[in-house]
Parts: C-alpha cells; sequence; structure tokens
C-alpha cells in the first residue's frame, strides 16, 4: 500500500469511495444502495474482496453488473447475477440474517448513529418533508455492520435528529419513547449495528458499550479540534488513530477508467 | 375468450374511482405504468389512496396534478436525477395530503400478507425509529382507521409467543382496490411474463381487488404456456390487459429502453412549485394522447434509449 496518490491526484469523492472499499471484508454478502456506495463495494470487488456478494434492494442476488448501475432498480444490475428476483426476496434475506454489511446515509445522524432521512423540523408540522425511509432502516436493523456515508456539516451532526427514520445504537422503546440500547430493543434478532461513519471531514467509529460515536481518523489535512467543531454533540476525539489513508493509484485507476467512466457518480479531477 | 380481458388506455383509467385506492408494479424509475398515469391525470381523479411498497415519478406527478389524499409508502424522489419529491414535500408542508410512512420492508411484507390473504404481517424491522412513533399515526389523527379498508392501528407491538425471540411488530395488510402494472408482455388470457427483476409486482398484483396489465405488446397466449417456468403472474389473477408500446416512460424497462433521465430531471427542475407543475403539465399531459406524448418526445429521443436486447440496456459507448 506504498502506492498512495498525492493531494493533487484525487479530490474529496475518490478518498470517500476507497475509504468506504476498505469497510468490505472478503466473502461477505453486501447490501448496495445507489450512487458511490455501489461504485465502493464494486471497488472492492476488483481489489481485496474478489469473492464479495452483492444484494441490490431492488432484487438482485449476488450481481456482478458489467457496467455500473444508475439505481438498483436498473437493468444493469442482473448482468451476471446468481438471481434476478424481487423485494421479497431481498427483504427476507435480509431478515434471515445473511447481510454482513450494508451501506447508508442521511441529512442528519446523532451521537448513537440514528439516522434521519425523513423531515427537517417536528414530523407533524415540518420545515422540510424529505425522501422518506426507502429502506434504511430496514438494513440498519437486519445487516451485522453498516456504514454511513454523510456530507460533514454541523447542521447534519446533532444532538437530536429531527426524526428517528434508521436504528441507530441507543433506539426509542415505544410506546414510551425512553432511549433503549438496541440489543435490549431487538432480542433474538440483534445481530449488530452501525459500525463507521465515513463523512467529506473522517472517519468516525462506535463505542462496544455504549455505542457512542468517535472520530478514528481525520482525513487528510483536518484535524481533530475542528472536525470535533463540525458536531452539535461533544464528539469523543480522545481515541484518534491517525490520518484517513488517501486512494492509492490503483484504486483510482479502476475508480475513473473502469467503474465510472462517464463520472456518473465520482467526478474527476480537474487538471489545474 | 381472448379477447376479453382488452381494454383502452381510457377505460382502465375509468376503471379507477375517485377515493380507490392503487398501487403500481416497479421500483422507483423503472416501470412505472406511465400511460395510464397521465391518463389518470387527464381524467382529474380525485381523492385517491396511493400504497405503494416505493414511490417515485408517478407518485410526484399525481400528487403534483391533485390526485391524491393519502400517500402511504417509504421514499419518494427520481433517483440520480432528483433527490426527493417536491411535489410530496410541498403538498405535505402545506397540509394538503396525508402521509403515512412506514419502512421499505414493512410495506413489502404488509403486501406480502395481503397477497397471502392474512390480515397482517410480523417483523422485527425498524424497531426503536420514530416509524413506530405512537403520535406519529397520521391516519389514526385524521380519523380514517374505520378497521374496513384503512385498518384499526397503524402497528402493534408484540412479543414472539413461540420461540422468545422478543419484541415484534405486527403491521397490517395493504388492502387496494386497483393495481396498474406494466410490464413487458402478456398474453392473451393474462399471463404476464416480466423481464428482469420482477420488483414487488406478483405480490401486489395478488393482493389488489382488480389487476390491469399494460405491455408493451400482448403476445399468443400459447407463446407464453411453451415456458410457463419463465412466466410470472397467473392468467387468472389478471382481469384487463391492455398493449402500450413504451408505456413506461419516463421510466425504464428491462429489455425494452433506458429511464429517460433527461425528462425527470427537467420534472424535478421545474415542479418546486404549484405554477411549474401545472405548466409542465399543461405542456405534457393536458391535450396529448399517448401518441401526441411520444410524438413530441420525437423519434430521436426514443431511439437513443432503446435498449440493446442482446445486453437489456443501453451500453454506454
Amino acid at each position: 500500500m506504498s502506492n498512495y496518490a498525492l493531494p493533487e491526484e484525487y479530490n474529496l469523492a475518490d478518498l470517500l469511495c476507497c475509504a468506504s472499499s476498505r469497510e468490505v471484508q472478503d466473502n461477505e454478502i453486501v447490501f448496495a444502495g445507489t450512487g458511490l456506495p455501489m461504485v465502493a463495494i464494486m471497488l472492492a470487488q476488483k481489489t481485496h474482496a474478489p469473492n464479495l456478494k452483492l444484494i441490490f434492494e431492488a432484487g438482485t442476488l449476488d450481481g456482478r453488473p458489467p457496467e455500473l448501475p444508475t439505481s438498483v432498480g436498473d437493468a444493469r444490475c442482473e448482468s451476471g447475477a446468481s438471481r434476478s428476483s424481487g423485494l421479497f426476496d431481498a427483504f427476507s434475506i435480509a431478515q434471515r440474517g445473511y447481510v454482513d454489511l450494508g451501506f447508508l446515509g442521511g441529512a442528519e445522524v446523532d451521537q448513537y448513529g440514528n439516522l434521519n432521512t425523513t423531515c427537517i423540523g417536528d414530523y407533524l408540522n415540518p420545515e422540510l418533508r424529505l425522501t422518506g425511509s426507502g429502506g434504511n432502516p430496514d438494513i440498519n436493523s437486519f445487516a451485522k455492520r453498516t456504514v454511513f456515508i454523510m456530507v460533514h456539516e454541523k447542521r447534519r451532526f446533532v444532538e437530536h435528529v429531527s426524526y428517528i427514520t434508521s436504528p441507530g445504537w441507543r433506539v426509542k422503546k415505544w410506546p414510551g419513547g425512553e432511549f433503549v440500547h438496541r440489543k435490549e430493543l431487538y432480542g433474538a434478532a440483534f445481530r449488530g449495528g452501525p459500525s463507521a461513519v465515513i463523512s467529506t471531514a473522517g472517519v468516525f467509529r462506535f463505542d462496544d458499550q455504549d455505542g457512542h460515536m468517535y472520530l478514528d481518523t481525520c482525513h487528510p489535512g483536518k484535524t481533530p479540534a475542528e472536525i470535533k467543531d463540525l458536531c452539535q454533540f461533544d464528539l469523543d476525539i480522545s481515541r484518534v488513530a491517525g490520518e484517513t489513508n488517501p486512494p492509492t493509484r490503483e484504486e483510482l485507476h479502476i475508480i475513473h477508467n473502469v467503474l465510472d467512466p462517464d463520472q456518473i457518480f465520482i467526478p474527476k479531477v480537474k487538471k489545474a | 375468450m381472448s379477447s376479453d380481458k382488452r381494454i383502452t388506455l381510457q377505460q382502465a383509467a375509468e376503471i379507477v374511482k375517485n377515493g380507490s385506492s392503487l398501487t403500481f408494479s416497479g421500483f422507483t424509475i423503472w416501470r412505472r405504468p406511465f400511460a395510464v398515469i397521465f391518463e389518470l391525470i387527464r381524467q382529474q381523479k380525485r381523492g385517491l389512496h396511493l400504497i405503494e411498497v416505493n414511490g417515485g415519478p408517478q407518485t410526484e406527478f399525481l400528487v403534483g396534478a391533485g390526485c391524491v389524499d393519502i400517500w402511504e409508502s417509504c421514499w419518494v424522489g427520481h433517483e440520480l436525477y432528483g433527490k426527493y419529491g417536491a411535489n410530496l414535500s410541498r403538498k405535505v408542508g402545506k397540509k394538503e395530503i396525508l402521509v403515512e410512512d412506514y419502512s421499505h420492508a414493512e410495506m413489502l411484507f404488509r403486501f406480502t400478507a395481503a397477497a397471502t390473504g392474512a390480515p397482517y404481517a410480523v417483523t422485527q424491522t425498524s424497531l426503536g425509529t420514530d416509524i413506530h412513533n405512537p403520535e406519529y399515526d397520521m391516519l389514526g389523527r385524521a380519523g380514517k382507521r374505520d378497521g374496513k379498508r384503512i385498518a384499526k392501528h397503524k402497528y402493534i407491538f408484540t412479543e414472539d409467543p413461540f420461540y422468545g425471540a422478543g419484541a415484534q411488530i405486527l403491521i397490517p395488510a395493504a388492502k387496494v382496490d386497483v393495481a396498474i402494472l406494466c410490464v413487458q408482455q402478456v398474453g392473451e388470457e393474462g399471463t404476464v411474463r416480466v423481464g428482469g427483476q420482477i420488483y414487488s409486482d406478483p405480490e401486489v398484483a395478488r393482493a389488489a381487488d382488480i389487476t390491469i396489465v399494460m405491455a408493451e405488446e400482448i403476445v399468443p397466449e400459447e407463446y407464453l404456456r411453451r415456458n410457463a417456468d419463465q412466466n410470472t403472474i397467473t392468467s387468472f389473477e389478471v382481469d384487463h390487459i391492455l398493449e402500450c408500446p413504451f408505456g413506461a416512460h419516463p421510466t425504464g424497462m428491462f429489455g425494452k429502453y433506458d429511464v429517460d433521465g433527461a425528462f425527470l430531471k427537467d420534472f424535478y427542475a421545474n415542479t418546486r412549485t404549484q405554477e411549474g407543475f401545472d405548466a409542465f403539465a399543461k405542456e405534457w399531459i393536458y391535450g396529448l394522447d399517448h401518441i401526441g406524448f411520444l410524438e413530441k418526445l420525437g423519434w430521436e429521443r426514443m431511439l437513443n434509449l432503446r435498449a440493446n436486447t442482446a445486453l437489456n440496456y443501453r451500453p454506454r459507448k
């Protein structure tokens, strides 16, 4: 891994894509969403995780698309797949416990990894209605690990999300709504939970015991203090392991010449 | 017998009454029955109750046109061609529509329950989220839970009584009046063969009281019955059929044509306001029929969307 690219050879999307790809381990069953995560997973498939199995939410199982799909319903998904099927298979396989890893994102995240993709402001009188949950809570409930990819802005890393769309490590126990550790609520269905947040500022992980988020690595050029200042909650910066590894030249070649030559999801570095 | 099920686009839309509950084939921006959607808008349907496994451009068009009073689903947007459903968002802000949020798997399992004739499904998804917040039962708050077509409860919290596996959620079967599907092939007697991912088409077709199938082509029933193992939906589950080439446009269809991303981007960019929507609808829906719509799109545009039949999509190079 000595072939790291220099800062002028990559951009932030490349860094997020490569950091995401490195979360994937070989032989894992990975649930793919649309966009950058799809490129990241396919990058892993072409580098360190050639035996990973890809599930597309719309119903393709163990897919090996030769050309990057633009969404999980895309006709490109099923080329080379083990099976082309539907949502019943995708979700029942997930609920059955096959899925190791899923990639998610959201408009807001709190320090326990609760995500919001539903609305900004009071749900009953929202300032802005967003897309809604999609499969976000389902993957977060069923997968052993999930990784969030987030734009890092102070308004997005909040003390309390407007609406918990997708469950983190401390969640609401209904009907009362008091916060409990997810293990307490999920019982026999507990398999894990959020394992990392990859933001445009750094990589964050969650404490094994109480599930709070801590800063693991800072992206090149960022300091722990700067990143702490980009969170509304009191970010734990006591366990910083160093700097996020930049993309390698091989990874950049695969992203831009093999997977996404048309820059559908990952723009190329503009030459000065 | 063989022509009994054939109807026209106009008749398909007439089957949907004001106040009907309605669902569709497809997934986000793929295989949505747009030719019928546009006809529903032309016929100025009102008070529709959409129950969708997931939403998409079809939701946005019907909501923007004022056809929809209730939307039960989990997601709306245009994938990479528009990041959220701006028409739904605007109407939620103005309280002109009721939205009932479930998770994606919950919506799928609700249709699966209905398709198996069960009154409800059980799942462990989304525990601990605000989807299960009792304050956020919007149909309940609106006094619409009559226990007939709309379930008495949004969900019920329970515990596994058989194996002691802990917390479970019961969610009601999705009862819908009409399902409108858009597929590649239907036989003269109604047998459906879907190409590519089947999404949740078999479940929604079986769940609905009336199932209408719009296909790129109606083929001889005998042709489909030569390879029954490749068929997706049974003849007698389908009540009405119609042939309508490019009926899914601007959404895509496996093996036939790709998504018209430029059209969706244009729609998303220009329909943030009601005035914007009305102008878009005036240009692309009102006063046109399906042929008029295709003529307006033009040969060049449609040929550039056409899938390669060996690959089932249009290669970028």
